[in-house]
C-alpha cells in the first residue's frame, strides 16, 4: 500500500504558523499537552531502557521499582556474548543496503523507460505494472516460498532482497515524477552527444534527487524493518535478520527480562540513532513522496 | 546461541550468478572440517545447559565445525523445520519430538539415520527401551534417536510443604492417591501461600488435562486412528476438576508459561505442575524445592509426555564427512546424557540410566520410575508437542480455569476442533 | 492504490507520450527497441517475483500440493470449497476487519492532533516530532518485545501501575475480550507516526497568506483552526484514511508476534491462518486458495477507494 503526495505547488509554510503574540494561556496549555503526549509517547522506550539496566531479579519485583538500584550492563553483555544478534546485524544492514540500491537502480531506468522511451509493448507492461501495485506482497508468501525453493533461494540473501525489490509503486512515483521534468535540459544533452543512459544518469538522476532521497529513506526503512518476507524466506538462524531473529528471543531467554529488552533496544537503536541524525529528511521525504511501505 | 560462522556455501551458492557474489566471507569452502549445524528448541533452563554440553563436546572435537541454534519452543520451531527441509538446506541435525515424528512426514523431509554409523559411534538398538525404539522406526527405517523422555511432574516447594505439613520423616512430600487427597494436599498449601496452591500454565493446559484423562483410562481415537471415540464423562471430569482447582483458587485463573514459572519461584505457590525441564532454572533461583511424579489423582498412574530424538532433516545433497560427524555427534550426546538429565530428563540410553552420576542426582532421579507410564499424545499428522491438537486443547480449555466457559462448552468446541482436523485430507 | 498525480502534470498525458510517438518502421533498431532495456531489468525481476507467483499460486489452489513434498493431485475447486465450509477462515477474516475498524479511527486522530502540536520550530518542534514517529523506525519484532513486557500480567509496567493505584489487574494479552485492544493499542503507538508525517506536511503546505488574510479578519485561533485547516486537511484526511485500510487489512506482524492469534485465535487474522495453513500445516493447496480469496478482496477494497478517492477529488475541483 503506497501513497505519493507529491511535490507541492504551494510554498511550504516554514515559520509553522500565523505569527501571534508569544504568550498567551491557551498557548502554553497547548505546548504542555503536546509534550505530555510527546512523554507518553517516549514512555515505553524509557521503560525498555530502564528494564534492560536492570539486574535480572529485579525485573520481576513487585512493586515495580522505576530507576534500576544497580544498573548494570550485564544484560548486554550477555546478549552480544550470544553473538547472534550481531550476525543478525549485519545481515539486515546487507539486506537493506541492497535492496535499496537495486530498488533504486531498476525504478529509475524502468521509469525513465516509460517516460521518455517508446517501445513496442510499452503500454502493455506499464498496464501490467499498475495491476501489480495492487498485488499484495502478503498473499504471495506461499507461491513465492515454493519459487524460491525450487531455486534453490531459501535461505541466501538473495532470496531475502530479490523479491522486495519489485516495487512497482516507486516506478509509478518515478514515472510521475520524470513526466514533469522539463525535456529541455534532456535536449541540451542530447545535441552534446549523450547517450540516453547518460541522460538519465546526469540529467535525470541530479534534478530528482529529493524523490529518490524520500523513495532511499523509505526502503531502506521499510527492508530494514520488513519482518513478513525475511521470516518466511529464511530458516537458517545465521541468515536472519534483525527483526526476525530476534522474534525467536523470547522463546529462547526464558524468564530474562532484561536480555530481552537488551536486545530490543539494540534492535531499535540503529534506525532510531538514523532517524534522530536525518529526521529534516524524513520528515521532508513523507512531504515530498509520502510514501507507505 | 553459540557463536556463528558464515555460511560460505549458501552465500556461494546464493548468488544466482548475479553480479559474481558479494566477496563477504571471504574464502571458498574447500578442505574444510566436517560440518554439524544443530537445531533445537530448548529455551530456559534447558537451554542454558545444552550450551555447557554443547561447549564440552566443541571442546573435545577440533575436527568438527559445530554450530548450535535455539528456536523458540513449538509451532516456530517445528515450522522452520519443516520450511528448511522443504527447501533443501535443512541443518545436519534437529531435536524433534517423538510425538511429532510420523505427524513430520519422515519420509520426504527427514533423512534416515546411518544405524551403520552410529554403532560405530558406539550405539545401538540394545541401549534403548524396545518400546522406545520402536516408535522411533517408520516403516523399519530408523528416523529417529532418542534422547530422553519427559513427563509431566510435580514441583513442591521445600519449605511451604513443611509448613503444611505435607513432608515425610525422608523429607519427601508423602505420596496422596485420589481426589480427595489431592484437593487437601493442594488446601493445605494454599493456607500457607495465602496465594494459590498450585502454578500451572491455563493458557495451554493440554498436559495437566491429558495427565488427567489418562489416569481415568480415556480413549481417544480408536486403533485405526481415524475415529474419534472420546469418553465425554471422563472428558468432563477432568474438565470439571481442573475447573474447580481454579474456581477455589488453587490455581491462578489465568498464568502463561513465565508466570507459571515465576509464581513458583517467588512462592506465591508453593507446588507446580509441569514438565521436569525447570530443574536448573529452580536451581540456579537457589530456592528449596523437590520433585516428585504426579499424584495419581484418578484409577491408574499416567503421566502426560513426549521424548526428545534427534533426527536428520533432509537436505538435498548430504556430504558423508559431515554425516559422519553427526553421527558422533549423536553417538557422544547419548554417552553424556547424564549431564543432560541434570536438566530434568529421564535419560532415553540405558547405560546411563544405570550410571551412579544418573542415580545421585537429586531430585532429578526422584521420579525416574515414572519412565514406562508416559503417555504420548494421540497418534496422528496434528498432533503432538507444540502440534495443532494441542493448541486447540489449550484455545479450548484455557476458558475452564478463567470460568469463561463450562467444562460442557471447552469439551465441545475441542470435539469439535478435533473432528474437523480429524476431516482434513492429511498433507503428509 | 489511492495516488496523488503530480500537481505539474495533471492532464495525464505526459509530454514524452506525445513527443515520442510510436517510431515508424524505418527507425533504426535501437530507437525502436531501445526503450525497452531501461524497462527490462526492473521487468524481468517483475515477471519473476510478481507475475509468476501470482499465477502459480492461482494453479496451486486446484492441487493438494503439500510442503512436505509427499504427493501432487488434481483437486479442482475442492479447497475453495473447503475453504467456504471452513468458519477458521470466516473467522480469521472477521478478526482482521475488526483490527481494521478498531485501528483506522485513533490512527487518523491521533496523527492529526500531533501534527498540530507538532507544527512549531525550534527545539520543542524537533522534540516532537521526534517522539512522535520514534516509534515508526522500530521493527515490529522490537516493538512487540517492549510491549508484551509492558502488558504482562504481575510485574509489566500497566499491571504493575494499576495494582500500585489500587485497580485490580488486566490480562490484557489472555483475555478473549482485551487482546484485541492490546494489539491496537500498540499499533497505534507504533505506526501513527507516519501519518503523522503526512498530516504535517499537508499543514506545512497551507501558505502563510491564509492565516494572514484571516487574521486581518479578526479571526482568533480556534476559528483558524476549524475554518481554515481542518477544511484544507479534508483532501489529506481522505488519502490517510485510504492508505490506513488497506494497511490495516494486511495486519500480521504484531498479532504473530504478540498473541499467536490468542487467545483462543480471538485476533487470529487472515494473514496468520494462510501461513498456518501453508507451512505449519504444509497445506500450500489450500493456502493458496485462502491467499486468492483475500487478495481478491484486497483488490475489490482498492479499487472501491481508487474510486471514491478520485471522485472526492473530482468534485473537489
Amino acid at each position: 500500500m503506497t501513497t505519493l503526495a507529491l511535490p507541492r505547488a504551494t510554498k511550504p509554510n516554514k515559520a509553522g504558523g500565523p505569527v501571534e503574540p508569544r504568550f498567551t494561556y491557551p498557548k502554553v496549555a497547548i505546548a504542555v499537552g503536546a509534550v505530555l503526549l510527546a512523554i507518553l509517547w517516549l514512555v515505553p522506550l524509557l521503560w525498555a531502557i530502564d528494564t534492560s539496566l536492570k539486574p535480572e531479579p529485579e525485573t520481576t519485583r513487585t512493586p515495580i521499582t522505576w530507576l534500576p538500584t544497580a544498573p548494570s550492563a550485564e544484560a548486554y553483555r550477555l546478549v552480544l556474548d550470544q553473538g547472534s544478534i550481531l550476525r543478525w546485524f549485519l545481515n539486515s544492514t546487507i539486506v537493506a543496503v541492497l535492496v535499496t540500491a537495486l530498488t533504486l537502480l531498476v525504478s529509475v531506468l524502468a521509469a525513465y523507460g516509460f517516460s521518455r522511451t517508446t517501445f513496442p509493448g510499452r503500454r502493455v507492461l506499464f498496464g501490467l505494472l499498475i495491476a501489480g501495485i495492487l498485488v499484495p506482497p502478503q498473499v504471495l508468501i506461499v507461491p513465492l516460498f515454493q519459487e524460491m525453493t525450487s531455486l534453490g533461494l531459501v535461505d541466501t540473501y538473495w532470496g531475502v532482497v530479490l523479491p522486495q525489490v519489485v516495487a512497482p509503486v516507486m516506478v509509478f512515483v518515478l514515472k510521475k515524477f520524470f513526466d514533469g521534468v522539463s525535456r529541455d535540459y534532456e535536449d541540451a544533452a542530447r545535441v552534446d552527444g549523450a547517450t540516453r543512459l547518460r541522460i538519465v544518469w546526469s540529467v535525470m538522476v541530479p534534478m530528482s534527487r529529493p524523490i529518490l532521497v524520500a523513495v532511499g529513506i523509505f526502503t531502506f526503512i521499510g527492508a530494514w524493518n520488513n519482518f513478513l518476507w525475511p521470516f518466511i524466506v529464511t530458516t537458517d538462524p545465521s541468515m536472519m535478520t534483525i527483526p526476525v531473529g530476534l522474534a525467536n528471543v523470547q522463546g529462547s531467554y526464558g524468564l530474562r527480562y532484561a536480555q530481552i529488552m537488551a536486545s530490543a533496544v539494540l534492535g531499535g537503536l540503529p534506525l532510531l540513532v538514523v532517524y534522530a541524525l536525518f529526521q529534516r529528511h524524513v520528515v521532508r521525504g513523507v512531504g515530498d513522496a509520502g510514501i507507505k511501505g | 546461541m553459540t557463536s556463528i560462522k558464515p555460511s560460505r556455501r549458501s552465500l556461494l551458492a546464493g548468488t544466482l550468478g548475479l553480479a559474481g557474489g558479494l566477496a563477504l566471507s571471504g574464502c571458498g569452502s574447500l578442505g574444510r572440517d566436517a560440518r554439524v549445524r544443530e537445531w533445537n528448541l530448548f529455551g530456559g533452563g534447558d537451554g542454558a545447559r545444552l550450551l555447557q554440553i554443547h561447549d564440552k563436546f566443541v571442546a573435545e572435537h577440533k575436527d568438527i565445525a559445530f554450530e548450535a541454534h535455539t528456536l523458540a519452543w513449538g509451532p516456530p520451531f517445528y515450522t522452520k523445520l519443516a520450511m528448511s527441509a522443504a527447501g533443501g538446506r535443512a541443518p545436519e541435525v534437529a531435536t524433534l519430538h517423538l510425538s511429532r515424528l510420523k505427524g513430520f512426514s519422515p519420509t520426504t523431509m527427514l533423512d534416515p539415520i546411518p544405524v551403520d554409523l552410529l554403532a560405530k559411534a558406539g550405539i545401538t538398538e540394545q541401549d534403548f527401551l524396545p518400546e522406545t525404539w520402536k516408535r522411533c522406526l517408520v516403516d523399519g527405517t530408523l528416523y529417529a534417536v532418542p534422547l530422553d523422555q519427559h513427563p509431566f511432574v510435580l514441583y513442591y516447594n521445600l519449605e511451604i510443604c513443611k509448613k503444611a505439613g505435607l513432608l515425610g520423616p525422608d523429607n519427601r512430600i508423602k505420596p496422596v492417591k485420589g481426589v480427595d487427597a489431592f484437593l487437601e494436599m493442594l488446601q493445605a498449601v494454599k493456607e500457607t501461600t495465602g496465594k494459590f496452591a498450585a502454578s500451572v500454565e491455563t493458557t495451554n493446559p493440554w498436559r495437566l488435562w491429558w495427565t488427567l484423562y489418562g489416569q481415568l483410562e480415556g480413549e481417544f481415537f480408536d486403533e485405526t486412528g481415524t475415529r474419534l471415540v472420546l469418553d465425554d464423562a471422563k472428558a468432563l471430569e477432568a474438565l470439571q476438576l481442573m475447573g474447580k482447582l481454579a474456581a477455589d483458587g488453587l490455581t491462578p485463573k489465568s498464568s502463561d508459561y513465565p508466570s507459571l514459572v515465576a509464581q513458583f519461584t517467588n512462592g506465591d505457590a508453593g507446588l507446580s505442575f509441569n514438565g521436569e525441564w525447570e530443574v536448573t532454572t529452580y536451581q540456579t533461583a537457589k530456592m528449596p524445592f523437590s520433585m516428585a511424579p504426579f499424584p495419581v489423582v484418578y484409577e491408574v498412574p499416567k503421566y502426560a509426555g513426549d521424548a526428545h530424538t534427534f533426527v536428520m532433516p533432509h537436505q538435498a545433497s548430504r556430504n558423508s564427512d559431515d554425516t559422519a560427524a553427526t553421527a558422533e555427534y549423536i553417538a557422544w550426546m547419548l554417552k553424556h546424557s547424564a549431564e543432560w538429565a541434570a536438566g530434568g530428563h529421564i535419560p532415553a540410553y540405558q547405560p546411563v540410566v544405570a550410571s551412579q552420576e544418573y542415580l545421585n542426582l537429586k531430585p532429578q532421579a526422584e521420579y525416574r520410575s515414572v519412565a514406562p507410564d508416559v503417555l504420548f499424545d494421540p497418534d496422528a499428522w496434528f498432533s503432538g508437542s507444540g502440534a495443532q491438537l494441542q493448541n486447540e486443547a489449550g484455545a479450548a480449555f484455557a476458558g475452564v480455569f478463567s470460568g469463561r466457559t463450562t467444562p460442557r462448552q471447552a469439551l465441545d468446541q475441542f470435539k469439535a476442533a478435533t473432528q474437523k482436523l480429524l476431516d482434513t485430507p492429511s498433507p503428509v | 492504490m489511492a495516488v496523488q498525480t503530480p500537481t505539474r502534470d495533471q492532464t495525464g498525458t505526459p509530454d514524452a507520450e506525445r513527443r515520442a510517438r510510436p517510431p515508424g518502421n524505418g527507425k533504426p533498431f535501437t530507437e525502436k527497441w531501445g526503450g525497452l532495456f531501461f524497462v527490462a531489468p526492473f521487468g524481468v525481476l517483475f515477471a519473476f517475483f510478481l507475475l509468476w507467483p501470482t499465477f502459480s499460486g492461482l494453479w496451486n489452489s486446484f492441487f493438494n500440493t503439500s510442503l512436505a513434498g509427499v504427493k501432487q493431485e488434481f483437486l479442482g475447486l475442492q479447497n475453495w470449497r473447503d475453504m467456504f465450509g471452513d468458519p477458521a477462515v470466516w473467522d480469521s477474516l472477521k478478526n482482521t476487519l475488526v483490527f481494521t475498524a478498531m485501528s483506522t479511527p485513533p490512527l487518523v486522530i491521533i496523527a492529526l492532533v500531533m501534527a498540530l502540536l507538532a507544527n512549531r520550530k525550534g527545539l520543542l518542534g524537533w522534540l516532537l516530532r521526534f517522539s512522535y514517529f520514534a516509534p515508526f523506525v522500530l521493527p515490529a519484532t522490537v516493538v512487540t518485545l517492549i510491549w508484551v513486557w509492558i502488558y504482562q500480567p504481575g510485574f509489566g509496567l500497566v499491571n504493575g501501575l494499576l495494582t500500585a493505584g489500587g485497580f485490580a489487574e488486566i490480562d490484557w494479552l489472555n483475555d478473549e475480550n482485551r487482546a484485541m485492544l492490546a494489539v491496537v493499542i500498540t499499533t497505534v503507538w507504533w505506526t501513527v507516526g507516519f501519518n503523522f508525517l503526512l498530516y504535517l506536511a499537508a499543514l506545512q503546505g497551507i501558505p502563510d497568506q491564509v492565516y494572514e488574510a484571516a487574521a486581518i479578519d479578526g479571526a482568533n485561533g480556534r476559528q483558524k483552526l476549524f475554518r481554515i485547516t481542518l477544511p484544507l486537511m479534508s483532501r489529506t484526511t481522505g488519502l490517510i484514511v485510504v492508505l490506513q485500510l488497506v494497511a490495516s487489512l494486511k495486519i500480521f506482524d504484531q498479532i504473530y508476534l504478540m498473541t499467536d492469534g490468542g487467545p483462543n485465535y480471538a485476533t487470529r487474522p487472515i494473514i496468520q491462518y494462510i501461513y498456518e495453513s501453508g507451512f505449519t500445516s504444509y497445506r500450500i493447496g489450500y493456502a493458496s486458495a485462502i491467499s486468492y480469496m483475500f487478495f481478491v478482496v484486497i483488490v475489490i477494497v482498492s479499487v472501491a477507494q481508487f474510486k471514491l478517492f478520485s471522485s472526492r477529488k473530482e468534485a473537489g475541483r
